[in-house]
């Protein structure tokens, strides 16, 4: 009973804080955005004003009450110094690190200000994430790195971060909560195993042989056109096909001689999706660190093979993808 | 285990601070140990945050604890009252000081800063101690912003200097909550401050009052609502004394007397000895403002009334306090110059009062006394008599000789020198051996008045005993034979009077009022206590002030008035720390972008070219270019200034640079083409 009642408050909490701070690409914090409240400490710190005034009351003696009035007046102060702690200060979300489902994936945050005023002691926390204290010192510009634990692979939409300040009496928090409209895109947990052995051309399988490795369309013999796939080398296309408007097409050619691998999905049948995912991922990154060229099969995809941390991304990007949307959805 | 919590070193550092000073300001009423012992705990604090020693263990953090407690107790006697509670938070504060593990025993810490500096105000009011306190409260406010301040290591200056903005920005405010906040007066009964009262005391045995001639502080200060009266009419009674033991006199209330109760309240019905005062006349309003004397005596003009719930009138017609006062006590009493007190005949137990005399003592001066009652039936001659034998043979002094047993006979008849309690003492017993009801009165005679301000200053020195007699018809009667020795002891004030002897003011051999001589000395401490009057009176006793003062700023109290005085004065009090948010605006560029981009525009519309609805800048600009060419170029480059700052997401320098160029931008009539012109000349 109790429980649903607050969920039903927490709910309607977040609707407000919704309509109240919608998602944004910049942000200028001002009144309209900002909360302020008394902290614990700050409520402790009225016991001792009861306190004091209790003395000055029964001892009759105007000298506590004015020292009590005085720090009830730091109080009232201290509304104002910790509000424009954080009035005026910019926040624009900057870019998203890719990191692995598991691990964690890395926001940036930009802050900046019009104004020169010092601000110092400011709190940035991302759900599930230690917070992260910075200040600001005149017109510079600062970046907030968060840290957040992925799960999943796919796109990773940020949460909303809190930005508070207690500064500079610790009686008073001042915050606000801001969604940016990034995202970060999470690859698929690395989970190794030895490489695979470097021929295991023909084995037979049915649909027609897939192996993981070796092969590809050398340059030798021709075999047929396959329509064009994104990812594959401009040098095989088949230009003559295209100027006679039958649309994109590659030459693909047998080679029987070939250096390059190929990470082939298919050839790891028998494990699951993600297993699989997980498994092409570990060997992406592993063949990423020699020179070895080495292609991405997937059911519907073939990137062709490549080398360098331009090709591994791609590759990373599309194990990421696989059957998840293909972009990150907008909050715009 | 959890990492313990590590204070920040600039909060450490006035944290310490604040524990030095505050035992500083108590030093005067701790006991010397635990001073100490704050200072060991500060030192044992150092070194644990340079990680030079270990924490004291759970065993030795107890016993210490222990001793602290057993120590205080030994040291007071006794755990209630003031000091020893003080002294009790002040040893837990400093036994705090072995173990911040935590924020939260930082914060406690600070907080109980907060308190133990605060508190120093119970035991000290002046205003230089009230200055201390408030600079004392300082490094506190630091310890708390250095606490909650920068990540970065930063110097303490940094902290300092931002809890000195946060104070002086709230002081306005404080006033104003000083001025308005109601006074709720004592909820309970609180241990006051017990040590020796200061001041006349309640009994009186010979040689008390020299103790007083030597002290040269003020025992009150008067300020009267019409002229002053004369310095020989300012008896201010304090104690009257109707029992004597044959050496020391002391009063007989309550217990000597018996119709109605001792003390009359002013909100309680009137006792039945009320009707034996006559009050003829107009009577005398002032206002005295008593210092601490830790006795409930109060001191007043013959006979007086104070309008206050908290005083009493007693059955020998003089003001009592319901506590002793502590601290500076401010009141206002109407006193009847022309009164008559117990005019009628008294009754049969009041005479056995008042004429009660110890068996076995001075024997001389009883027979004497009745000897001279034979010779001279009349009161009044005989009255005459006896101060006539001391103007002639006796001689004022503030160093008499020593008495022995028979203390009124060894003066009368031996050693003729003395002041004024031997005079008061002897006079009533020769009078109550004469068998007329007499009693010593004890107080303040006189008083300095202030030359620039007008009140009068009633010092210690200026303590007094005198004489009542009871005489049929006439009730009581002042009968002052100091003035039959001495009679310039009370035309002049005492100091004028005494200031070349030695002994005068002895007790403080600094004091100002020892310079009365030197001239500007002398201003110099009017003046000085001209200030520490208007902070007895405004700040310390304010509660007396504030219905008449919050009357004359309102005119009338009623809710909406004080509402609107707190909004005004509450705006007023925050003006600083508006201006300061003014100043520090964050400046919106856009909406200084648009008004710039308006001023343009109207300057364009001056020379009959305004803009269109809905017209954009890059439109409007072409427009331009095609009705007056000549303006075409300055247009055209306000116009991509215009833009760029606009699309280059307001940036300051942008704004600021289509700013300067508007500032050239002059359109005259002149520039324009002649048909343009000439229509406008035409309107």
């Amino acid at each position: 009973m109790n429980k649903g009642w607050r969920q039903a408050i927490n709910n309607r909490y977040q609707q407000w804080i919704e309509r109240r701070l919608p998602p944004l690409k910049k942000v200028r914090l001002d009144n309209r955005k900002l909360f302020i409240f008394p902290t614990r400490v700050g409520f402790f710190y009225f016991v001792l004003l009861i306190l004091l005034w209790l003395i000055a009351t029964n001892f009759e003696n105007n000298l506590v009450f004015g020292f009590t009035f005085l720090l009830a007046s730091i109080f009232v102060i201290g509304v104002f110094h910790t509000f424009l702690n954080l009035s005026g200060l910019q926040i624009e979300g900057g870019k998203a690190t890719p990191g692995f489902a598991g691990d964690t994936a890395e926001f940036e945050y930009l802050l900046s200000q019009t104004g020169k005023r010092s601000r110092y002691s400011i709190e940035f926390s991302h759900p599930g994430v230690d917070p992260i204290v910075e200040s600001l010192v005149g017109r510079e510009i600062k970046a907030v790195y968060l840290s957040v634990p992925v799960t999943k692979r796919g796109w990773f939409q940020a949460q909303r971060i809190t930005v508070r300040s207690v500064y500079p009496l610790g009686l008073l928090k001042a915050w606000t909560y801001l969604q940016f409209d990034t995202a970060a895109l999470v690859y698929p947990k690395a989970i190794d195993a030895p490489l695979p052995p470097q021929a295991t051309a023909g084995l037979g399988d049915k649909p027609p042989p897939q192996n993981y490795m070796a092969h590809n369309s050398g340059s030798e013999d021709f075999v047929g056109l396959e329509k064009y796939r994104l990812g594959e080398s401009l040098r095989h296309i088949a230009w003559k096909q295209y100027a006679r408007e039958q649309g994109l097409q590659t030459k693909h050619y047998a080679d029987a001689i070939d250096d390059e691998l190929w990470l082939d999905w298919g050839a790891l049948s028998g494990m699951d999706k993600e297993a699989r995912l997980s498994r092409l991922c570990a060997w992406a990154l592993r063949l990423s660190e020699t020179s070895q060229t080495y292609g991405l099969r997937l059911p519907g995809l073939e990137l062709a093979p490549g080398t360098g941390r331009a090709h591994r991304d791609t590759v990373l990007r599309e194990l990421a993808l696989f059957e998840q949307p293909k972009v990150a959805g907008k909050l715009l | 285990m959890r990492p313990l919590w590590q204070i920040p070193r600039d909060c450490l550092f006035w944290l310490l601070v604040s524990v030095v000073i505050s035992i500083g300001l108590h030093l005067e009423h701790l006991p010397p140990w635990v001073a100490l012992s704050g200072i060991i705990a500060a030192l044992w604090q150092i070194q644990l945050y340079r990680e030079r020693w270990r924490q004291p263990g759970r065993l030795l953090k107890w016993s210490l604890a222990g001793a602290c407690a057993g120590g205080l107790f030994l040291h007071y006697g006794r755990m209630n009252g003031l000091e020893p509670m003080v002294a009790l938070l002040f040893t837990g504060y400093v036994l705090k000081l072995l173990e911040i593990h935590h924020r939260r025993d930082a914060l406690v810490l600070l907080y109980l800063s907060y308190l133990i500096i605060i508190l120093q105000s119970l035991f000290s009011s002046t205003i230089v101690s009230s200055l201390l306190v408030l600079a004392a409260l300082l490094p506190v406010t630091a310890a708390l912003v250095a606490m909650h301040g920068a990540a970065e290591p930063s110097r303490p200056t940094t902290a300092l200097r931002t809890a000195l903005a946060i104070t002086l920005q709230a002081i306005p405010l404080m006033l104003v909550m000083f001025i308005v906040m109601p006074r709720l007066g004592s909820l309970w009964a609180v241990p006051q401050q017990n040590s020796g009262t200061t001041g006349v005391s309640d009994s009186m045995s010979p040689g008390d009052m020299t103790k007083l001639g030597r002290s040269g502080k003020i025992a009150f200060r008067v300020e009267f609502d019409g002229p002053m009266p004369e310095q020989s009419q300012l008896y201010w009674r304090g104690l009257v004394f109707s029992g004597f033991d044959g050496r020391r006199w002391d009063q007989q209330a309550p217990w000597g007397y018996n119709d109605g109760r001792f003390l009359q309240w002013s909100n309680q019905p009137l006792q039945p000895w009320d009707k034996v005062i006559k009050r003829r006349g107009e009577p005398l309003s002032y206002r005295v403002t008593l210092e601490a004397t830790k006795s409930p005596w109060l001191f007043a003009l013959s006979t007086p009334l104070a309008p206050s719930p908290t005083i009493a009138l007693s059955r020998d017609f003089r003001l009592v306090n319901k506590s002793p006062v502590n601290g500076k006590l401010q009141y206002s009493v109407k006193s009847w110059l022309d009164n008559q007190l117990e005019p009628e005949s008294l009754p049969g137990w009041r005479h056995k009062l008042e004429l009660a005399l110890p068996a076995g003592y001075n024997p001389k001066t009883i027979e004497i006394a009745k000897q001279w009652r034979q010779q001279t039936p009349d009161t009044g001659a005989l009255i005459n008599r006896l101060l006539r034998l001391f103007n002639q043979e006796f001689i004022y002094t503030l160093r008499p000789p020593a008495l022995g047993k028979h203390t009124v006979d060894e003066f009368l008849w031996g050693t003729k020198k003395g002041f004024c309690e031997f005079y008061a003492s002897s006079f009533v017993f020769f009078m109550r051996a004469a068998g007329v009801p007499a009693r010593v009165v004890v107080g303040y005679q006189g008083g300095e008045r202030h030359p620039t301000e007008n009140y009068l200053l009633v010092h210690q020195y200026d303590a007094h005993a005198w004489a009542e007699v009871w005489l049929e018809g006439r009730g009581w009667l002042r009968v002052d034979p100091t003035a039959a020795v001495a009679p310039e002891r009370i035309e002049m004030s005492f100091a004028e009077l005494f200031s070349e002897q030695d002994d005068f003011l002895s007790a403080s051999p600094f004091a100002l009022e020892r310079m009365r001589h030197i001239q500007w000395l002398n201003t110099l401490r009017l003046k000085l206590d001209s200030l520490d009057y208007a902070w007895a009176k405004w700040v310390l006793g304010y509660e007396n002030m504030q219905n008449d003062f919050l009357m004359g700023l309102l005119g009338s109290i009623n809710p909406q008035r004080i509402a609107v005085f707190l909004l005004l004065a509450g705006a007023i009090a925050l003006l600083p720390i508006f201006i300061m948010l003014y100043l520090s605006r964050e400046k919106n560029t856009r909406d200084q972008l648009d008004r710039l981009f308006l001023q343009y525009c109207a300057r364009l519309e001056k020379m009959g070219l305004p803009r269109q609805a809905g017209e954009g800048a890059r439109d409007y600009a072409q427009r331009i270019s095609l009705q007056a060419p000549s303006l075409a170029g300055p247009v055209e480059q306000l116009t991509g200034l215009y833009e760029s700052a606009r699309y280059a997401g307001e940036q300051e320098s942008e704004v600021l640079l289509f700013k300067a160029a508007l500032k050239v931008f002059k359109p005259s009539t002149k520039d324009l083409p002649k048909k343009l012109n000439g229509s406008i000349a035409g309107r």
